[in-house]
């Protein structure tokens, strides 16, 4: 029987030479779930990208039902039943879920008016097949993550699709959610439906797919059936070693704190709280883990640290003095240091180069400055080249536009960075997304290096193993509040879990 | 946000109406006769306006609108002048800005071309074009004019004489408000001023739709800059259009992108305008008040008013930014 | 090998390249425009080999000729500055115009009507240019600052505005007993000496230079500097780091102004036989736009302005000759440096080229 999607033999490559894919070969069957895994930069969205017809390849055929076809735009792909669910939503956020859901099907002519309440029956139906309950007539922006992602599974559906793409759906989703999420798919594939899960996460490749195929640097390393597969097995496929390395933390006593937060409450850019009430403190020599998937405030939470963000109700104490509404310089000769959660929108000035990067935030030290504000460049440059050394950073030369390192490296001279001021506390968001396994197990060793310096480390993560793992003490944020505080061990990974999704009130008052 | 806008608005351009009145029962200035040259001036800022709403509701800003003005002008005239009628050379003039508009849509969307940038190239382009076009086309440099019959004629109304291009730029306005908030059109353009992504992966074609507009768009200032000339002047120079691409561009700024609103700001800025016209043509006026001052007037009011009024707006957060796939 | 080591791979070699890379481009666009230009006057039965030659024969044919490029470069350099220190902020101030009327204006006034001592007086009338020019800079920064008014709209409202000013003053105040066609001239002692007899080529374009090379010690010497590039470069870091976005606007649009409103002043005070301001203005119009072209063939950087600003200057010298010889409008010379304003707007437009070649 003739697959239902075959990819052979696609390449691509980048105007900038970047190799994305090196002939990559995919089969895609009649009902039945493709687990499509690897680590980030693998190629994994690059080659769905190509099958939803959102990028071409530079080389290679597709294949659906076995006939040959060229996918020049999305709506080609979808004319031939192919449809991808985004791991950044592409829903317009003013428009309603109905709205959103009939874009670019709109039953009418392009002269004629918006035939909503003709659409309205017909998605309706789906609703009710599918079980993916939406609100139709609220603007999309106004709803929690897990029913934005229902929104665009169904706007993909709404136009026939029975090849289902998603790219990591359960990055911002509860435990819960995912649960009817793989629900979903299950009932998705017995009714003769193909899906391709896109993941970096092992366990839920394991629980949901039928047959796994690994990407590593733009090929594949590996396939197998599901039944018999192995995380050991698989993490050697997708990294080329065994399983990522843990990082271990001897059990140490926690000094004085050193920040302290007394019922912070921040807002959002629209002015609605974000932080509701928060309290907890970081001591000496303690990594105070704050869990939770993203959006329910951490954000703003950490901006209001670092300075961002004011803060709108409660307090801030750093080493026991009283913090009111400094900027992130100020807060720097505190002594708190800040890896951002983005670092290409706060941490670093891409296009700048290794040395003005090194003093983004020292700019204003007497070490580095002279008469007239005239910048120290002979010390600059003895600086960033003992950051490049200290901290292992690839980079061709001082000189080279910071964009030009790999996401790794751009991290290391980052964070080596914040160290070099000499911080008591760093806030830590985030710190190894995206990044390569070699930088993340780096990282992480970093951060315990710093916490058995006897300095407070402040680490916020949706990665739940990473703040399972560092962790003296952890507590889980849901719509900006702390569901539970808790030391490490003295939670489960279910009961964290839950509160993660806003479900029970567990652990010690903070 | 959008009623108290409204209400503001009427309440500004009620104000200065009063203010400007009263100023011509001082001044012994006639009535009429303002009322025809602001109507004269909302033209072709109505007319670049309302072509730039929809441009930017689909996330495109073309700064170029001065220098589209510019080259239509001069286009304009000489169709006129090879046809022998002043409406095919509105036709002219719209064709000239459609073709401009192409390009510069094609720039953005298949160069990534920074929009900014290239529309002040073709403004910086339109300045040594259109005097060059002038030497070339007609061997007189700096000016060119045209027997009378050719011009677009008007139509006389109790209320004065009113040219049925500016009935055209008012329906135009209502067509645009037509297209966006009622078709399937304007449904997806508004969509891909947001968030391109979402169009592009509902098999919307987000290219093909932003050089459309910008088309449209440069279709419509055209005509608006064939009509100076055409419709008004009686001949063309290298300076006709005074700056009122960037004014038209305040106004759809000031209209939050809607052509209605987009509408009334052009013809608030024209009045200002008809009004300085009106002091430098009035005898026992004109020497009260320098000339200079009175032909700042637009200038200075467009600056008011986008000062005044512009505070945060909601703009498609995309707008002049190119949208790229990877 | 991984992706991230393949991508750093074919990225080192191309850094090798990287200084070469954007001078390569500039000097593209410019014969693209140039060729473009030869397209337009072949459509109407120039002929461009003749045009051409009479162009460069008029810019650098002779000293004299070579000279007076460099006069025409002289304020160039100094526009280009008003925008490229702008962009380098993050900003469109596309306010040289009017900058520099003022400039002008102020000079004007101190040189021509202000009788002082015979060193004072130069730097005092070079002084109020460059104050007047910045001065009148504010009015758009501080209606972005305040009121958030983009400033395409506020400088191009504020060089109209200014145009009518400067004639109103020019006209009424500062015009030349007798002759109303143009302002009282520099006095004796307000004027920079003549470099050569055969070309209006004056002292004031080292200070031209001078002026440009502190905004570049500036820009990358000094904390402040390093500020204004870094809101422009990334306004989420720049919060990081502490710099105020607001004084980073100021301080750009400030020095651009004192750059365009020299430019102003060099026109007067530098620029024989006049030695005053045209009521027309026709000595200072159009440079503030022919400023932004040079600024991006300069990508935006002091010194690279000061390159671009002799091509440029070269081009308008050379355009003289053109048009006499040749019967090409002098005119041509900026719609070509529009054209090369438009090239510059698509980034990467070299490899875009060079992919074209390849398929």
């Amino acid at each position: 029987m003739t697959p239902r999607v075959e990819m052979r033999g696609i390449h691509k490559v980048y105007p900038d030479g970047t190799i994305a894919l090196r002939g990559v070969d995919l089969l895609l069957g009649r009902g039945e779930i493709v687990g499509l895994l690897g680590e980030n930069g693998a190629g994994k969205t690059t080659l769905m990208k190509i099958l939803s017809g959102l990028l071409r390849p530079t080389r290679g055929d597709i294949l659906v039902d076995g006939r040959p076809h060229q996918f020049q735009n999305p709506g080609d792909a979808l004319a031939a039943g192919i449809g991808m669910v985004y791991q950044i939503f592409a829903l317009v956020p003013p428009y309603t879920v109905l709205e959103n859901i009939i874009l670019g099907r709109e039953a009418a002519g392009v002269l004629a008016g918006v035939r909503l309440e003709a659409s309205r029956a017909q998605v309706l139906r789906l609703i009710e097949q599918t079980g993916l309950s939406v609100p139709l007539d609220v603007p999309v922006e106004s709803l929690p993550i897990g029913v934005q992602q229902r929104v665009e599974i169904l706007k993909t559906l709404y136009r026939g699709t029975s090849v289902l793409i998603l790219d990591e759906p359960t990055s911002a989703l509860t435990p819960p959610e995912v649960s009817d999420l793989f629900a979903f798919l299950e009932g998705m594939r017995k009714g003769g439906n193909s899906i391709v899960f896109i993941t970096h996460k092992l366990r839920e490749v394991l629980e949901i797919s039928d047959r796994i195929v690994v990407l590593r640097g733009g090929q594949v390393t590996g396939e197998a059936p599901t039944a018999g597969a192995t995380p050991a097995q698989l993490a050697e496929m997708m990294v080329g070693r065994a399983v990522v390395p843990r990082v271990t933390r001897s059990p140490k006593a926690a000094g004085e704190p050193v920040l302290a937060v007394s019922d912070l409450q921040v807002a959002n850019d629209q002015g609605s709280p974000a932080v509701k009430g928060v309290s907890f403190d970081v001591r000496a020599g303690e990594i105070f883990g704050i869990a939770g998937v993203e959006g329910n405030g951490q954000s703003e939470l950490v901006q209001a640290l670092t300075g961002l963000r004011p803060h709108t109700g409660g307090s801030i104490t750093l080493n026991g003095a009283p913090v009111i509404h400094l900027n992130p310089l100020d807060l720097y000769r505190r002594g708190v240091g800040h890896v951002p959660e983005d670092k290409a929108r706060f941490g670093l000035a891409l296009n700048f180069d290794l040395a003005e990067n090194s003093i983004l935030g020292r700019q204003e030290e007497p070490e580095f400055v002279g008469a007239l504000g005239r910048l120290n460049w002979t010390r600059i440059l003895g600086y960033v080249r003992g950051l490049i050394e200290r901290f292992h950073v690839v980079a061709p030369g001082v000189r080279t536009p910071v964009r030009s390192l790999s996401g790794g490296n751009q991290q290391r001279l980052l964070v080596g960075r914040e160290l070099s001021k000499r911080p008591v506390l760093i806030v830590a968001m985030h710190p190894t997304r995206g990044l390569d396994v070699a930088s993340t197990v780096y990282i992480r060793q970093l951060l315990v290096q710093i916490r058995d310096e006897g300095k407070g480390v402040l680490l916020v993560s949706a990665d739940l193993d990473e703040v399972l793992e560092l962790s003296d003490r952890i507590a889980v944020m849901y719509e900006g509040a702390f569901l539970g505080v808790g030391a490490a061990g003295e939670l489960s990974r279910e009961q964290i879990g839950l509160m993660m999704g806003g479900v029970a009130h567990v652990g010690e008052a903070p | 946000m959008r009623r108290s806008l409204r209400f503001l608005f009427y309440l500004l351009g009620a104000g200065i109406v009063l203010i400007l009145w009263g100023a011509l029962q001082w001044l012994g200035l006639q009535p009429i006769s303002l009322l025809e040259a602001g109507l004269l001036a909302m033209t072709p800022l109505a007319l670049a306006a309302v072509g730039e709403c929809i441009n930017e509701k689909a996330g495109v800003v073309n700064i170029g609108l001065e220098g589209i003005l510019l080259i239509s002008a001069v286009m304009g005239v000489w169709t006129a002048e090879t046809f022998q009628s002043g409406t095919v050379g509105l036709i002219g003039g719209a064709v000239t800005g459609a073709i401009i508009g192409l390009f510069l849509g094609a720039l953005s969307v298949y160069g990534k071309a920074d929009q900014i940038i290239a529309g002040i190239g073709l403004n910086v382009f339109a300045l040594g074009f259109v005097p060059f076009l002038l030497v070339n086309l007609w061997a007189f440099p700096g000016i060119h004019l045209f027997p009378a019959d050719l011009g677009v004629p008007r139509i006389i109304t109790p209320l004065g004489q009113i040219s049925p291009v500016t009935i055209g730029a008012i329906v135009l306005a209502i067509l645009a408000h037509l297209l966006l908030h009622r078709t399937v059109l304007g449904f997806r353009i508004t969509a891909i001023g947001e968030k391109p992504e979402a169009a592009d992966v509902g098999g919307v074609r987000v290219d093909l739709l932003r050089v459309f507009t910008s088309t449209l768009g440069g279709a419509l200032a055209g005509i608006g800059g064939a009509f100076l000339p055409l419709g008004w002047f009686g001949g063309v120079t290298d300076e006709i259009s005074a700056g009122r691409g960037f004014i038209a561009l305040a106004c759809v700024v000031f209209a939050g992108l809607e052509p209605m609103l987009a509408l009334a700001a052009a013809l608030l800025f024209g009045f200002t305008e008809g009004f300085s016209f009106a002091v430098a043509v009035t005898p026992g006026v004109k020497e009260r008040i320098p000339f200079y001052f009175v032909s700042m007037l637009p200038y200075v009011t467009t600056l008011v008013v986008v000062a005044l009024v512009i505070g945060r707006r909601r703009f498609p957060s995309t707008v002049g930014r190119p949208y790229a796939r990877e | 090998m991984t992706l991230d080591q393949s991508r750093t791979a074919v990225l080192g070699r191309a850094l090798r390249f990287a200084g070469l890379r954007p001078i390569a481009e500039s000097l593209g666009t410019i014969v693209l425009g140039l060729i473009a230009g030869a397209g337009l006057m072949l459509i109407f039965g120039s002929n461009p080999i003749a045009a051409y030659s009479a162009l460069f024969t008029g810019a650098f044919g002779t000293v004299a000729d070579a000279l007076e490029t460099l006069a025409f470069a002289t304020p160039l350099m100094l526009t280009a500055l008003t925008f490229a220190v702008g962009v380098r902020a993050g900003l469109f101030n596309i306010g040289a115009e009017g900058q520099m009327f003022m400039g002008a204006i102020g000079a004007t006034f101190v040189a021509g009507l202000i009788p002082l001592p015979a060193g004072i007086h130069l730097v005092a009338a070079t002084g109020a240019g460059l104050l007047a020019g910045g001065a009148w800079a504010l009015l758009p920064a501080l209606l972005k600052v305040w009121r958030g008014v983009h400033e395409v709209i506020s400088t191009i409202m504020a060089n109209w505005i200014a145009l009518f000013l400067a004639t109103y003053l020019a006209v009424n105040f500062l015009s030349e007993p007798g002759r109303a066609e143009r302002t009282t001239p520099a006095l004796e002692t307000a004027r920079y000496p003549v470099l050569n007899e055969d070309a209006s080529l004056t002292a004031v374009f080292f200070v031209a230079i001078t002026f440009c090379v502190l905004v570049y010690f500036y820009l990358w010497g000094t904390r402040a500097g390093y500020g204004i590039r870094l809101a422009g470069e990334n306004p989420g870091a720049a919060r990081y780091a502490g710099v105020s976005a607001r004084r980073a606007i100021f301080l750009s649009f400030i020095i651009g102004g004192f750059a365009a409103g020299l430019a102003g002043a060099s026109q007067i005070i530098g620029r024989p036989p006049a030695w005053s301001l045209y009521a027309t203005m026709g000595n200072v119009v159009t440079i503030g736009f022919d400023g932004i072209g040079v600024a991006l063939v300069g990508r935006n950087h002091p010194i690279g302005g000061i390159a671009a600003a002799i091509l440029f200057g070269a081009l308008q010298q050379g355009g003289r000759l053109m048009e006499y010889q040749a019967g090409v409008a002098s005119d041509l010379v900026r719609a070509i440096n529009g054209l090369i304003v438009i090239t510059l707007a698509v980034p990467e437009i070299w490899s875009l080229l060079r992919r074209r070649r390849a398929r």
